[in-house]
């Protein structure tokens, strides 16, 4: 790879610099600046929802000496948010935290059917029947089961499973799902099977802290983020995105950049502007037409001829090399929209370009990995080459930096209302800061990929060192650069608007963070077993069954 | 799939009380019970008053678990209610729809809309607008819809009065029998005939 030192890095020049290189030992990538996320951030499986979920429950069903049913409803309302819960039972007590919740006093539930008279008339389908075949709900609204299981079977096939109303007019009670399911199953084993899984499931989709891999196929797995929601994840799959949007990993561009860069990239506005810039609408038809040669008297398909100048019809009449005040506006459409094409492609370019430098780039681990082992096998002394793979992970990390900064530069610093109360040499002063930045760490990353595609494995030994030395010290340099070009975008350009918060993942040293398996305090020794290493990502098992929900969690008293 | 018993319980029930409700359900056609026409009287007191509204109703399958299916026939001003379509915004046909509610409960919850309009939750934008800034046009139109819509058999009543006029009954005779037999000319004829 080229050296692309230029003249921006002056002052950051490794070979210049004085720093001790023993504090940039091997290890550096483990001194991060901000303590890493990984502890909050748990990945849940398919065996592990269950506990994950019974660990919130527990909690409610002690707090509030609640059945697991009555919890999971409360949870489901208050989307499975403890904290919030609980101020509302502070602030609005305990009746109306459950009114909210169409949680109706729990105390009358056991139904005795002997308090009704033998025949009880369903008022749904106008029976009487008898008093066996009825089922009362918390609420004290009694209907026949035929009636409850007809209902609660459109209701789960509406996808409402997690909130079935009872059915008398203006009752907001949510039905006991206890009861929702002995009736469900009776006439519906599979069904009844679908409802438990929605209601699990509701723990990963009606949490904002929670939410499904992206991976596609989908990889069956869920992550949680206890603290910051704004970051970075890896699931266990190997799949890395951003637990704001769930779209890939973006930093520094904020998700409302990406979302319009992927989507400007994709569809073909551009091709609009092109077309703008190259061609002009024939008079007659009004089909656009190109230019293809130099005469400036232009003939569409449709036989017409019109003059390219003014793309007005060439009848007599037709004057338009006559200065007029008018044509100038014209122009500037035209201009404009060139100058806006030739922006777009220069950002695009150097995103790209960086994009396809990782691909190219994340070749190079193979290469690297052989020559190590090829060294460790053939060389007795031993050497620790974690430098290089360390530096090679630099090398792909600020890569992907760098490729999202041009993202980002298109919209902070272009006419799409990113900076909209920025004056205009306010501009661009923080414009020329942020491209001196930009410009520092891309020289010093092209240095650091040149150098790492290297021929060690022929190297001298002292050759060896000064590579080692380099690549050590010009790790740390774009490290801090790295962070640097995150505290610009954060602080100055960002951070302009004091009212916005900061919309960008926080730069991670050591890259984006992996989740770890999330491990409960009642999960069974055999759970915890099965989900150690990478046997979780590959798991599979089918849901937990109806059998297991029903015996283990769900049968109380 | 459909509970048949019940919505012929539901028909027997609401022609009991046509007098006391003024609701009238009945099946479009004799071969199914799932397409009905309902008809309501429009509220005292309101732009409607003096119109009869016809509403069809489509049952589903899975009724009354599932919510019927409900439109104006007749076209009415209305915030609520679409003037092109007849398509009705109204909670309880929707997510609010309770198995225990019933075809009768739902037309005259349709009667209360009616008579309260909702504008903030409109089906028709351009009416709503109207009613909340011009509130005098609003009713001038609702009214003249009403004259000119769901009043049709009154126009034909008064065909039938000048008919048994010009076979020579009197005028205010002809009026009370036709009240009393609830506008049919056949029976009216008879009666005065007989009588």
């Amino acid at each position: 790879m080229v050296d692309c030192t230029g003249g921006d890095d002056d002052y950051l020049d490794p070979n210049d610099d004085d720093e001790d290189y023993d504090a940039y030992d091997a290890n550096f990538c483990e001194n991060d600046v901000r303590k890493p996320n990984v502890d909050s951030i748990k990945m849940i499986t398919k065996e592990t929802l269950l506990a994950a979920q019974r660990e919130h429950l527990r909690t409610v069903m002690e707090v509030l000496s609640l059945k697991e049913q009555h919890a999971r409803t409360l949870l489901i309302h208050y989307r499975w948010d403890v904290d919030k819960l609980v101020t509302v039972l502070v602030e609005k007590g305990k009746d109306e935290l459950y009114a909210e919740a169409g949680l109706s006093s729990v105390e009358h539930d056991n139904f005795v059917p002997a308090q009704l008279p033998s025949m009880v008339m369903c008022v749904v389908c106008t029976e009487d029947v008898p008093a066996v075949e009825v089922t009362t709900m918390d609420c004290g609204h009694c209907f026949c089961n035929s009636c409850w299981t007809e209902h609660f079977i459109v209701k789960i096939n509406e996808g409402q499973s997690r909130r079935i109303r009872c059915m008398e007019h203006q009752c907001q009670a949510i039905c006991d799902e206890v009861k929702i399911r002995i009736l469900v199953s009776a006439r519906d084993p599979n069904l009844a099977e679908k409802f438990d899984r929605f209601l699990l499931e509701s723990y990963i989709e009606d949490n904002k802290k929670v939410k499904w891999c992206p991976s596609v196929p989908h990889c069956g797995n869920a992550i949680r983020v206890d603290d910051n929601e704004l970051c970075e994840v890896e699931c266990a799959c190997g799949q890395q995105f951003c637990f704001s949007c769930l779209s890939e990993a973006h930093s520094p561009c904020s998700c409302l950049m990406w979302e319009l860069w992927c989507k400007k990239c994709r569809d073909d506005s551009e091709t609009v502007n092109w077309m703008t810039v190259h061609t002009k609408p024939c008079p007659n038809c009004h089909k656009l037409v190109e230019k293809n040669g130099g005469c400036n008297r232009v003939q569409c398909i449709c036989r017409k001829e019109f003059c390219w100048f003014c793309g007005l019809s060439l009848d007599a009449g037709h004057s338009c090399g006559r200065y007029k005040e008018e044509r100038e506006k014209v122009n500037t459409v035209i201009e404009r929209a060139k100058t806006e094409l030739l922006r777009y492609i220069h950002y695009h370019n150097r995103y790209k370009a960086h994009i396809d430098s990782l691909k190219l780039e994340s070749k190079l681990k193979n290469t690297i990995q052989e020559k190590i082992s090829w060294l460790e096998e053939t060389i007795t002394t031993n050497i620790d080459y974690r430098w290089v793979t360390n530096g090679l992970y630099r090398l792909f990390r600020s890569r992907r930096v760098l490729s999202f900064s041009y993202p980002f530069a298109y919209y902070m610093f272009g006419d799409e209302g990113f900076n909209n109360n920025m004056m205009k040499y306010e501009r661009d002063i923080k414009q020329s800061l942020f491209e001196d930045q930009q410009q520092q760490l891309e020289a010093n990353v092209e240095k650091l990929s040149s150098i790492l595609e290297d021929h060690f494995d022929q190297f001298l030994e002292d050759e060896v060192m000064k590579m080692r030395l380099n690549v050590i010290d010009l790790s740390a340099v774009i490290d801090k650069l790295c962070k640097e070009l995150y505290e610009c975008i954060g602080n100055d350009l960002l951070g302009y608007h004091q009212w916005t918060t900061p919309s960008i993942a926080p730069y991670m040293s050591n890259g984006v963070d992996k989740a770890s398996e999330l491990v409960c305090k009642d999960m069974k020794p055999s759970h915890t077993k099965k989900n150690s290493g990478k046997d979780a990502i590959c798991f599979t098992d089918e849901w937990p069954s109806v059998k297991r929900l029903k015996t283990d969690d769900f049968t109380h008293g | 799939m459909m509970d048949f018993a019940r919505v012929q319980k539901e028909l027997q029930e609401c022609s009991k009380d046509i007098e006391g409700s003024g609701i009238r359900v009945t099946p479009k056609t004799d071969a199914t019970l799932a397409r009905l026409v309902g008809t309501i009287p429009g509220p005292i007191g309101t732009p409607y008053e003096g119109g009869t509204f016809q509403i069809d109703i489509n049952l589903p399958d899975g009724y009354p678990f599932e919510p019927p299916k409900m439109q104006f026939a007749t076209k009415v001003w209305h915030p609520n209610i679409s003037s092109q379509s007849g398509a009705i915004c109204l909670d309880i046909l929707k997510d609010q729809w309770s198995p225990a509610l019933t075809l009768k409960t739902a037309l005259l919850s349709v009667q209360a809309l009616l008579s309260a309009p909702q504008p903030d939750d409109p089906q028709d934008a351009v009416v709503a607008q109207q009613y909340l800034k011009d509130y005098q046009t609003f009713v001038g139109t609702a009214r003249y819809w009403t004259e000119s819509f769901a009043k049709i058999s009154s126009l034909g009543v008064e065909e039938k009065v000048q008919k048994l006029v010009e076979m020579g009954f009197p005028e205010a005779l002809v009026r009370g029998t036709l009240e009393s037999v609830g506008g049919d000319e056949n029976l009216a004829l008879e009666k005065l005939c007989s009588g």
